[in-house]
């Protein structure tokens, strides 16, 4: 088990270096997803930059998930490192790891900072903490399987660029993340609640005191949650070979 | 000697319906370069890819150290590496991180690891190159920096597909250099090559695929033997008209001779060249792609 996650850390270390070696990129990269918070606090004031700036951490996460398509598809088809790895005692559970860690470590600066400014313009309790960070975590689960089986099964160098960042938009920034739902119109706000990314959003906001829900949104959300990871986990087990058929 | 691999009517046909392999049969004694040679698309990638355990066979069968590479590939990772053929470092990515962080992967601690990439850079003319980017690197020393990767575990068999691809002569040298050291200490090295003198200069044995079925299993002088044992005549007539030098091919002594004294007559500078195995390899796909345009 330790010879597996010390094995896990390293294809972490490896896919994730060429970021961590370079600072400026790292910023660029993982404040992606903060950007459109600096316009809403500009543009609309403190008041709604705050939930903005909650859909931008559980979003960030949600992106570097997604990304692990790129890893996945560059070192099988370009750098040619799966090939390298698959002959070798490294186990695909190991390798899978280590590109999701690798995710977590590109992300980190940005959601600890924004955690922290979060924290102090929003003070919460510890367990309230643990529910937005668990939350997070489930949302960066799912997109890391849907990134998985993105990479796993595209042939095409350019599919491989342009669909996560498609679906990131679509997951992203169309869906009640950054806003509220309440500014959609009615009819579209159950579709809205739908999109994992914005029942995350929903959630979060509800443990930092931004947003009221019921007790059975609340218990739908995280069902929903953990269900759409298990499905997408489903998928990607199916889609992903470590061995080509 | 102990067969390293075997493999026995094997055959590979894609999800999508590509036939890539069919009837494939050999065997790979230990401490042999056994190489398999092929024109673009010949199924070479698909065999070494079969026998690294990173593909499955649809028919036959193919073991490995005695292991099964569909039922035991575990038994088999820990004693093999891969160079994969195209393969490309991360252009951000130091050389040296490359090589340490693949032998941290592969399971050595903090020291050993810097170590052996010290001793694999050295070796490779690396070490000076250490710190620049793989950006910065010739492709020649890109594909240095993969083979180190390929090395760090100390294999017993390595598989290198089209290891040279990018190195300059001397570079080649060195691989080839390298590769008959690793061979004289036991490990047994199988590689697909385009580059045929390589074939020449490393294969104790080799196997000739075309289209997915092999058309020749055999020594490097067996294959040359299959070229007919045709000498080829150069005569160089550059000082009398101003061409290339002529390529004779002479049926019998008495030809050999008239060719000479003619030469000799005219000052012609005149050279015999023995059969090559790419005359053997030309005869041998070539004789495929004749049939296959005459029908």
């Amino acid at each position: 088990m330790q010879n597996k996650l010390r094995e896990a850390w390293y294809i972490g270390l490896f896919d994730s270096l060429p970021l961590l070696r370079d600072p400026m990129l790292l910023v660029v990269v993982s404040l992606f997803s903060f950007l459109p918070v600096f316009f809403i606090f500009v543009f609309a004031g403190g008041d709604t930059a705050l939930p903005a700036l909650v859909g931008a951490i559980v979003l960030s996460l949600a992106f570097v998930g997604l990304f692990i398509a790129q890893s996945v598809y560059f070192n099988k088809h370009w750098f040619r490192f799966q090939d390298m790895l698959v002959a070798s005692p490294v186990s695909p559970v190991s390798y899978a790891i280590g590109l999701s860690i690798s995710t977590l470590l590109v992300s980190s600066p940005a959601v600890v900072l924004s955690f922290a400014v979060l924290l102090i313009a929003r003070p919460i309790g510890a367990l309230e903490f643990v529910a937005v960070i668990g939350i997070s975590l489930i949302l960066w689960i799912a997109m890391v399987f849907i990134g998985y089986a993105i990479g796993a099964s595209t042939k095409n160098t350019r599919r491989a660029n342009s669909l996560p960042q498609v679906l990131g938009i679509v997951l992203g920034f169309l869906p009640p993340v950054y806003y509220s739902a309440d500014l959609l119109p009615p009819l579209l706000q159950p579709f809205a609640l739908l999109v994992p990314t914005a029942q995350a959003a929903q959630l979060s906001k509800y443990y930092f005191g931004l947003l009221s829900l019921s007790g059975f949104e609340i218990a739908f959300g995280w069902a929903y949650l953990i269900a759409f990871a298990v499905i997408m986990g489903l998928i990607t087990i199916k889609k992903a070979h470590w061995v080509d058929p | 000697m102990t067969d390293v691999i075997k493999v026995a009517d094997l055959g590979k046909t894609y999800p999508g319906g590509t036939e890539a392999l069919r009837g494939v049969s050999f065997a790979v004694e230990r401490g042999e370069v056994f190489c398999l040679l092929g024109r673009n698309g010949a199924g070479k990638t698909t065999l070494l890819r079969i026998l690294a355990t990173q593909l499955h066979p649809t028919v036959g069968h193919a073991s490995v150290f005695g292991h099964d590479v569909v039922r035991e590939p575990e038994a088999i990772r820990n004693r093999i590496s891969v160079l994969p053929q195209e393969g490309r470092p991360m252009m951000m990515l130091s050389a040296y991180d490359h090589i340490r962080l693949m032998c941290q992967i592969r399971g050595m601690a903090k020291g050993e690891a810097i170590r052996r990439t010290e001793e694999l850079m050295r070796e490779f003319d690396l070490w000076e190159h250490r710190k620049k980017l793989s950006a910065d690197l010739s492709g020649g020393l890109r594909q240095r920096v993969l083979l180190c990767m390929a090395l760090t575990s100390k294999p017993e068999l390595l598989f290198l597909d089209e290891p040279t691809i990018g190195l300059d002569p001397l570079g080649r040298r060195q691989v080839w250099a390298l590769v008959r050291r690793l061979t004289r200490e036991g490990v047994t090295v199988l590689l697909t090559t385009h580059y045929l003198e390589e074939a020449e200069h490393l294969a104790d044995r080799l196997v000739i695929i075309d289209k997915g079925r092999p058309i020749f299993l055999g020594t490097v002088g067996e294959a040359k033997g299959l070229a007919g044992g045709e000498t080829r005549v150069l005569v160089d007539d550059l000082a009398v008209n101003g061409n290339g030098p002529q390529i004779l091919r002479p049926q019998s002594d008495r030809e050999v001779l008239e060719i000479v004294e003619r030469s000799l007559r005219n000052g012609w500078r005149v050279s015999f060249q023995p059969p090559s195995l790419e005359d053997a390899f030309i005869r041998l796909v070539g004789g495929t792609i004749d049939a296959e345009q005459t029908t």
